[in-house]
């Protein structure tokens, strides 16, 4: 009897394993339809590395193009937030006869000039998620963007159905004037009427992603507002060190609209006890991005089928209102510094941000 | 004793931004703003504390970003949020400071180059080493060092016991003890010092490492106070630490240091910010009312400067009726 469970048991996990191990290959094996048969090289340009979101999102793209077999050499380069180096990057990737180029320009205009003249050069170019201006076909090949309009419609919905009545919001964004916030400005003004107050200085208040500087406009907004109904923040990671200044000054932390992280999770989980007016919304936060480039430079570069979309749009992720489409995620086990809402899974993420 | 005049002009520009924060921007004055801000004033206070000291030895440390960015990153990335790793971090971070420190010292005072130029060569080897740590990624700071850090005792931000320790040390040691009277008069007048007896490049030297030990303290103290500090954390410390040595008084040819105004400076500074962004002015105007006040604030050295002359002038004329 005991023989026999043990032998079914073992017969059971012996298939599994077979199965499993088959099923792997026939992944491996079969190649996506953006991935064609000509041979090419390929550079993923990141303007700015420093942060865990973007390692996040430099092994989201390496993991894209690890499953086009056409693909023969992968380069990374990153310039490190100066201007300088970022077209330094640009041209001698292009120089050393890479074919693909798929180029974060957070420099936005500033690389448009080396872009367009690699493009020239007969390589295909595809900046992605920031705006360089131009023109497709005559600057680079093909400008795959994020819809940071729709994200700020999306948190502009969610505000509305919290709090129908119009409130105080305020709107924290990167550098001054960057495009993203704007963009996300235009789309909350889509949906939200008058009634609804930004007590930030127009068009938002400028952290520069910085977790210090957030904390000083933080303590600076909380104590000069009365009531902040609803903060909407695009990073919402570099808020969680400064949302304790709220129950320094004795109020409760408000609601936030925001993109999503994994210690921005486990923050809520952790506080929202305390805190009765604590409610999380966000979007994904876009790593996912670079797929969509990375998929297009390689269907222009190798003769494959572009995809079908030419512009990545950021899904809802969390509400801690309805639960839909998910609650709130945390994973405790994993570093602060990854993001449930990419397609990479979480164990590998650890891995690109575990130093 | 009369109080030393720059002492005098950061109490008064001080006190003056205060009124003006009480009738302009009443909220930055509140309890609550000031339990936020403080503790980017103690860090402030604390670089430029150890700024000072390089300045009292007519030099510049321009390896304070990479120096603090070291630190912030060894806090976070060594114990990678296990409380029993923290202090061996921090020892760590310390032995990094030192070894810059007599880097920059050696450099300096032994091979005579220029502070500027061999600083920042320390500055570009303190970041390959903040990229060797972290990777240039931000990590979380530890429960145990955010509560010694960011918590609070006494209703106080501890941060700012932290800041008045490293200031009651180094007035102690400058005003007080042989060695700091020897430190302030070689960098009042090397030549005079070494024709004293007194041996010029030791206490020239060690004034990078004591500036080094003061930038850790701060970087640790950063790494606590927000939550997940960047690898860059250091980069928009280098200019403030340099404006409150000159807010407060101490000469960019070295000699005779005020730890005191330059804490208190530090404080001005940080209510400056604090002040621009609560008067909710566009971020542009933000940054043209702190420039106007920074000139403000260095000007009324100008002013004061002036009047002393005539004083003394007039004093002459006299003894010479």
């Amino acid at each position: 009897m005991k023989y026999s469970v043990l032998a079914k048991s073992l017969a059971f996990s012996v298939a599994a394993t077979v199965m499993a191990l088959g099923s792997t290959n026939i992944a491996r094996a079969e190649v996506p339809s953006w991935c064609g048969p000509k041979k090419a090289t390929l550079a993923l340009l990141d303007g700015y590395g420093g942060n865990s979101w973007r390692q996040v999102t430099t092994a989201s793209g390496k993991q894209t193009v690890e499953l086009c077999p056409s693909i023969t050499k992968y380069e990374y380069a990153d310039g490190q937030g100066d201007t300088q180096k970022s077209i330094s990057d640009i041209k001698s990737m292009a120089a050393k006869g890479i074919d693909a180029l798929v180029v974060f320009g957070d420099a936005g205009p500033a690389v448009l000039p080396a872009i367009t003249s690699v493009f020239k050069a007969g390589k295909v170019i595809v900046p992605y998620r920031v705006n360089v201006g131009g023109k497709e076909g005559q600057n680079y090949s093909k400008f795959i963007g994020s819809s940071f309009v729709d994200d700020g419609e999306t948190w502009g919905k969610w505000i509305k159905s919290i709090l129908p009545k119009g409130g105080n919001l305020l709107f924290l964004s990167g550098p001054a004037g960057n495009s993203q916030g704007l963009d996300e400005l235009k789309g909350m003004k889509k949906v939200l009427g008058p009634e609804y107050k930004f007590v930030n200085p127009e068009p938002f208040a400028v952290t520069n992603w910085d977790p210090a500087l957030t904390q000083k406009v933080l303590t600076a907004e909380i104590s000069k507002d009365a009531k902040i109904d609803v903060i909407v923040s695009d990073f919402g990671p570099s808020l969680v060190g400064a949302l304790p200044l709220f129950n320094k000054q004795n109020k409760s932390i408000p609601a936030l609209a925001t993109s999503d992280g994994n210690s921005l999770g486990c923050f809520w989980q952790d506080n929202q006890a305390k805190n009765p007016d604590f409610k999380l919304f966000t979007v994904a936060t876009g790593n996912d991005n670079v797929r969509l480039a990375v998929q297009w430079a390689v269907a222009l570069a190798t003769g494959g089928k572009p995809p079908a979309d030419q512009i990545f749009k950021a899904p809802a992720f969390e509400d801690s209102v309805t639960g839909k489409p998910n609650a709130v995620q945390c994973r405790k086990d994993l570093p602060g510094a990854i993001y449930l809402s990419s397609e990479l899974p979480a164990e590998d993420q650890a891995k690109a941000v575990g130093k | 004793m009369p109080l030393a005049r720059s002492f005098v002009t950061v109490i008064l520009s001080t006190l003056l931004l205060l009124v003006v924060c009480m009738i302009f921007a009443p909220s930055s004055i509140s309890l609550g703003a000031f339990s936020g801000s403080l503790p980017f004033a103690a860090i402030i206070a604390i670089v430029g504390l150890g700024q000072l000291l390089v300045v009292q030895q007519g030099g510049f440390d321009l390896s304070l970003p990479g120096a603090v960015s070291l630190s912030v990153v060894v806090a976070t990335h060594y114990p990678q949020q296990n409380d029993a790793m923290l202090y061996r971090a921090v020892l760590l971070a310390m032995a990094f400071a030192l070894a810059a420190g007599f880097l920059n010292g050696v450099l300096v005072s032994i091979f005579r180059l220029n502070a500027i130029i061999a600083t920042i060569g320390t500055n570009a080897l303190l970041y390959g080493a903040v990229f060797a740590v972290s990777g240039g990624v931000p990590s979380i700071t530890t429960n145990l060092l955010a509560e010694i850090a960011g918590g609070e005792t006494f209703g106080f931000p501890n941060s700012i016991f932290f800041a008045l320790a490293a200031l009651a040390l180094v007035s102690f040691v400058l005003k007080k003890t042989v060695v700091g009277r020897r430190f302030e008069a070689i960098g009042a007048n090397p030549l005079a010092g070494r024709a004293a007896g007194l041996n010029v490049r030791i206490h020239r030297m060690m004034a990078y490492v004591y500036a080094q030990l003061l930038y850790c303290m701060a970087g640790v103290l950063i790494a606590g106070i927000t939550r997940e500090p960047t690898a860059f954390q250091g980069d928009s410390l280098l200019l403030p630490s340099v404006a409150v040595v000159v807010l407060g008084g101490t000469s960019l040819l070295g000699g005779r240091g005020y730890p005191i105004s330059t804490v208190i400076s530090a404080f001005f500074l940080n209510q400056l910010s604090q002040f621009a962004l609560a008067v909710g002015v566009p971020f542009s105007a933000q940054t043209i009312i702190q420039a106007l006040a920074l000139g403000f604030g260095i000007g009324v050295y100008s002013i004061r400067w002036r009047v002393n002359v005539r004083k003394s002038t007039g004093s002459k004329n006299v003894e010479e009726k």
